[in-house]
């Protein structure tokens, strides 16, 4: 019974299983391969080591610095956000194979058969372990293959997987006391991003030695599953305690969550859901107040990170402009991105806002699919059965996207000028029009996203989900990568955000930018037209 | 007086599917229309062209003589409707859904008179606004959409299948705001297959089969395409002076009982010849909806 269990789940999973074991073995390879081309020599990393040592911010991102050996700067590198992308992967598969199932109904089903409450439950704890095992394995074998050494590369595969097997656990407590799925979905993510902060924090505040490029983090990293990852140390001191006490708090918060479901209803979290207002405020007065109303989440989480984002890349300008400036194969990079001609920072200021660009593209690419999740649920029936026109609908959803996604950049222009005048009052590290103005600056390419979409949406609904993420990843990979890989000259241009104003240049061209809008504008209305003549599906 | 409703040659097709196929409807002013159909028929695709989210492929529609598609936004003022699955927005409460569902429909929420009627409509219905709709059950959320509908007054109702989440209580109530409904000179489209509620409601009844229109009527006009069962025991009668009544078809004797069936206006010249025979345990019962309904969809039994 549980094996049948166990069987359907994975049988029902197994794409996004390989998806996910694939992305985070290519990540790895990539990254270590990386590693062996910029930083050859010994010296080399020891010298970008040092300048990290020094920046809170860069540690914030990246990790502990552990050793100056291939295999410890590629742990520095990439080990936190390995780790919290296999704590996502693992709470996200959780919740949706406990909660998020009985929201459906459909573990009621389960639960009404022989199966009872528990096995199903004990069934998803299996297949997380599963997933894990298999991301520890493919992970090592990518570092392997990347040319690490493998003993290192192992103890690096168990760390993380290890870590998972803890958010495994986690997720399915959250996943019992949570009110619903969907605020158990919240709160995980929640967790694992509070996880790599805590230990953010721990490396940020840490204790540096710059003469072997090491650093002891804090104690805040002690208490991070992701923390445990590094402190595991892979390639440096292979030492697997940490991990033991990730497997060790993944089985107590297992166990814990089948006590819990022991007591309580299907259905019912333990924390019962928070009543809603009895009547609607004045906001949800219409069709554009429901709008906001359903894209609310999307845009304050994206913009959390756009801002945050902004923050971050103004804090580091001033390294920018100091040791890592120098290095060659930095600037050279830096001018590849951004254009010729231009100077190191301005081509940092240029870069950050495409990254900030991006993150907001997200909120309105995400704010277009609610026009395709809307119609499929019913919802825009029950707007359109009101005395509601089909455009009108159409256009409250875009607008709304439209204006998140601009809010987004906005603040994180201001979050990044901010921070730019904070280190440096006098401008050098950017002026305030350098920063907002670039960042600011890419709604047109984030529009012309957003219309593409939408026009999707107008002529082959079944498609406007994925097209939808598809568009996005194309413009974030071909604006951030295609530079550097060199891809010819065309493909680039199809990114809408290579064609944003760079305002942080001495003499920007805006023509572009007018452009992008007018197409963005040209194509709504198109898509206006043609949405006008559809049905709208049952 | 125009239709409030009509629709002529009305074809809609999905790819190589013909869900309506040249259907004609008619619902008069002040009416309460009960539109019949097993699952499939096309009831719901009806409702969708007459509310404009589907587009006819062919034929024409008239609803409170507008074009549904074109004037869809100007019409859905005067109009009310409920669908068959209610759809409604997880982090939403109900008594949100309402008001926004209402002020869609250019209510106005500070009335005193919507005030009053939403928090009567909760009342009798025994609803609890503040809960989010992700919670509620099928009947919880039909309730949202027949609050909605029932609290704000509209020219034209459609409801589809509006009860099947309720329970016998709650169904009381709707038949009871039906009923004032039409005192108030609403028209109504009820889409049912529950044959009980349409007989007890509809002034008239549409018999909708694979897409077209079958039977349309009052139900006293209808019944007369029917026959009228009538049984008695059968004592010492012989079959002879049984085939001396007049208007018999589908004679039958079992279990004691004989039973036959005599065409709707032919019952009262059957009467004397009954009397004559001194028959005993006689009974009459007039053609129910689903000997109706039966006739028009063969052998196969009906799901309330």
């Amino acid at each position: 019974m549980l094996l049948a269990l166990l069987r359907f789940r994975l049988r029902r999973d197994r794409l996004q299983l390989v998806v996910w074991a694939l992305s985070l073995a290519a990540l790895l390879a990539i990254t270590a391969s990386a590693m062996t081309t910029t930083y050859p020599a010994v010296a080399d990393r020891v010298g970008v080591l040092r300048v990290a040592l020094v920046t809170p911010a860069l540690l914030v991102l990246r990790g502990t610095p552990q050793g100056a050996s291939l295999g410890d700067i590629t742990v520095f590198e990439i080990a936190t956000f390995q780790a919290l992308l296999v704590g996502l992967m693992s709470t996200f598969l959780v919740v949706r194979n406990s909660r998020a199932e009985e929201d459906h109904g459909t573990a009621e089903a389960l639960a009404a058969t022989a199966a009872g409450r528990a096995l199903p439950t004990i069934a998803t704890l299996l297949e997380g372990v599963v997933a894990n095992v298999l991301a520890a394995a493919v992970s090592a074998l990518a570092l392997i293959a990347g040319g690490l050494p493998v003993a290192g590369s192992v103890v690096f595969g168990a760390a993380l997987g290890a870590a998972g097997c803890a958010f495994v656990g986690l997720g399915l407590l959250v996943a019992q006391v949570a009110p619903t799925g969907r605020s158990a979905n919240g709160w995980c993510t929640a967790l694992v991003l509070g996880a790599y902060a805590l230990r953010g924090i721990g490396d940020a505040t840490g204790t540096p030695h710059p003469q072997d490029a090491t650093l002891t983090p804090g104690w805040e990293s002690v208490l991070s599953p992701i923390g445990w990852v590094q402190s595991v140390r892979p390639y440096a001191a292979d030492d697997l305690r940490p991990a033991l006490l990730a497997l060790v708090v993944g089985a107590l918060a297992a166990a814990a969550a089948l006590a819990v479901q022991r007591v309580r209803d299907l259905g019912e979290g333990l924390v019962p859901e928070r009543r809603g207002r009895a009547e609607a405020s004045g906001a949800l007065a219409g069709p554009i107040g429901l709008a906001a109303r359903l894209q609310r989440g999307s845009v304050i989480a994206w913009g959390i990170g756009a801002v945050l984002l902004g923050a971050l890349g103004g804090d580091l300008a001033t390294l920018v402009l100091g040791q890592l400036g120098s290095t060659p194969g930095v600037t050279d990079a830096m001018r590849r991105l951004a254009g010729p001609g231009s100077g190191i920072l301005d081509g940092f200021i240029v870069v950050i806002g495409a990254f900030v660009g991006i993150l907001a593209a997200a909120i309105a690419v995400q704010g277009a699919m609610r026009l395709r999740q809307e119609e499929v649920s019913g919802g825009a029936d029950a707007v359109l059965s009101g005395g509601v026109s089909r455009v009108r609908w159409f256009l409250s959803i875009v607008l709304v996207a439209a204006l998140g996604a601009a809010a987004a950049l906005v603040l994180a222009g201001l979050a990044a000028a901010a921070a730019a005048l904070a280190v440096r009052p006098d401008g050098s590290a950017g002026t305030f029009g350098a920063w907002f103005g670039t960042i600011v600056w890419q709604l047109p390419a984030v529009l012309v996203l957003l219309a593409i979409v939408a026009l999707v949406f107008a002529v082959a609904p079944r498609a406007s989900i994925p097209v939808g993420w598809l568009v996005l990843a194309a413009a974030a990979f071909l604006g951030e990568f295609a530079a550097l890989l060199d891809l010819p000259q065309w493909i680039r241009d199809l990114a809408p955000f290579s064609h944003s104003p760079a305002v942080a240049l001495a003499d920007p061209s805006f023509a572009g930018a007018w452009w992008m809008t007018a197409l963005a504008v040209a194509i709504t209305a198109l898509a206006c037209v043609l949405v006008r003549r559809r049905d709208v599906a049952a | 007086m125009t239709p409030v409703i009509e629709a002529s040659g009305l074809t809609k097709r999905y790819g190589r599917v013909i869900a309506l196929d040249r259907l004609d409807l008619q619902v008069r002013p002040g009416e309460v229309h009960g539109y019949l159909g097993p699952n499939g028929a096309g009831k719901s695709t009806t409702i969708r062209i007459l509310l404009g989210l589907a587009r006819a492929t062919s034929g024409t529609v008239r609803v409170l003589d507008g074009d549904p598609w074109r004037d869809a936004a100007r019409l859905h003022r005067r109009i009310a409707s409920v669908p068959g699955d209610v759809a409604l927005w997880p982090a939403l409460s109900g008594g949100e859904t309402i008001d926004l569902l209402v002020r869609l429909r250019g209510g106005d929420l500070r009335s005193a008179e919507y005030r009053h009627r939403r928090a009567e409509l909760i009342e009798a219905f025994r609803f609890d606004p503040s809960r989010r709709a992700r919670s509620y059950s099928k009947g919880n959320r039909q309730k949202v959409a027949l609050i909605a509908a029932l609290a704000h007054p509209a020219d034209l109702c459609v409801f589809d299948e509006p009860t099947s989440g309720l329970d016998p209580l709650m169904e009381a109530v709707f038949t009871r705001e039906v009923g004032a409904l039409a005192a108030r000179g609403s028209t109504v489209l009820l889409s049912s297959h529950i044959l009980s509620e349409v007989e007890r409601l509809c002034d008239r009844i549409s018999i909708l089969r694979a897409g077209r229109i079958v039977e349309t009527g009052t139900l006293d006009e209808l019944r007369h395409l029917t026959r009228t069962a009538v049984s008695f025991e059968r004592g010492q009668l012989t079959e002879s002076m049984l085939a001396g009544i007049p208007g018999v078809h589908d004679l039958a004797i079992a279990e004691g009982r004989v039973s036959l069936t005599l065409a709707s206006d032919a019952v009262a010249a059957a009467l004397p010849a009954l009397g004559a025979l001194e028959v005993t345990g006689l009974q009459v019962a007039p053609p129910s909806l689903e000997d109706l309904f039966l006739r028009h969809y063969g052998d196969e039994p009906v799901s309330a």
